[in-house]
């Protein structure tokens, strides 16, 4: 896990979830931007997670880390599930939360990773 | 009670659901790892942090599942709870080491525990059941 690469994805999140809120704001519902998105931004996390395993030798605290670590990957498409179930804005708003709190917890996991190190 | 009223969990009340299920995952895994890990270190606040989870958790469910019934008991138990440890974690500091979800009234969550069950009864009490 490296600073970079969760740096940018914790962008992604943050760019994502302002998608969602302007497509809620402007009362669009689920479309395939947001698939899309959702889609590249759990590629991403994925990929983190691999690199965070790779390295959970040098990690102090495992089982938080670890507890992150699943809920960035479990949340996408749970949200992805919930939010299209919604043909409404508050579709987007789902997909908004999901990836705002993904991007908050990327940081929580970089936080974990530099105690460490 | 009605058990299943779809208003509850459609339009705003899906994000609500998913505001919801986000804190009942970080509470539940925050309080399995404080007590699987150094659960004598601090008895009392990491039993409410579990004690936070399962409210979370049946509040997820009621508002997932249109009852809101069950979901009005457990918001008024989130605001009772997250006002009362708020208020004791900065009375009693010595009793709460650690932090919970509740603690200094959610302040390591933006004060999202604090607002949301405003938000959630403001959501449920909107208008009263048709029946």
């Amino acid at each position: 896990m490296t600073a970079a690469y969760s740096g940018w994805v914790i962008a992604a999140g943050i760019v994502l979830a302002l998608i969602a809120v302007i497509m809620a704001v402007r009362d669009r519902p689920m479309g395939l931007v947001l698939l899309a998105g959702l889609a590249l931004l759990e590629l991403a996390l994925l990929v983190q997670a691999g690199f965070a395993l790779g390295g959970l030798g040098h990690v102090r605290d495992k089982a938080t880390f670890i507890g992150y670590l699943a809920g960035t990957v479990i949340i996408p498409p749970a949200a992805l599930w919930w939010g299209t179930a919604e043909r409404t804005r508050w579709g987007p708003g789902v997909i908004a939360v999901a990836a705002f709190t993904v991007a908050v917890m990327t940081g929580r996991l970089l936080q974990i990773w530099n105690g460490a190190a | 009670m009605i058990s299943n009223d779809p208003g509850v969990k459609s339009g705003p009340g899906r994000v609500l659901v998913a505001v919801y299920g986000v804190f009942a995952l970080a509470a539940t895994s925050r309080a399995g790892v404080q007590i699987a890990t150094k659960f004598s270190e601090a008895p009392l606040a990491y039993l409410l942090s579990a004690f936070a989870a399962v409210v979370y958790i049946v509040l997820t469910v009621a508002l997932a599942r249109g009852n809101r019934g069950l979901a009005l008991a457990a918001c008024s138990v989130e605001l009772a709870g997250v006002l009362i440890v708020g208020t004791l974690s900065i009375a009693d500091s010595q009793a709460f080491p650690d932090a919970t979800v509740w603690s200094d009234f959610g302040s390591g969550y933006g004060f999202v525990p604090l607002v949301l069950p405003v938000i959630g009864l403001f959501w449920l009490l909107r208008r009263r059941p048709a029946s």
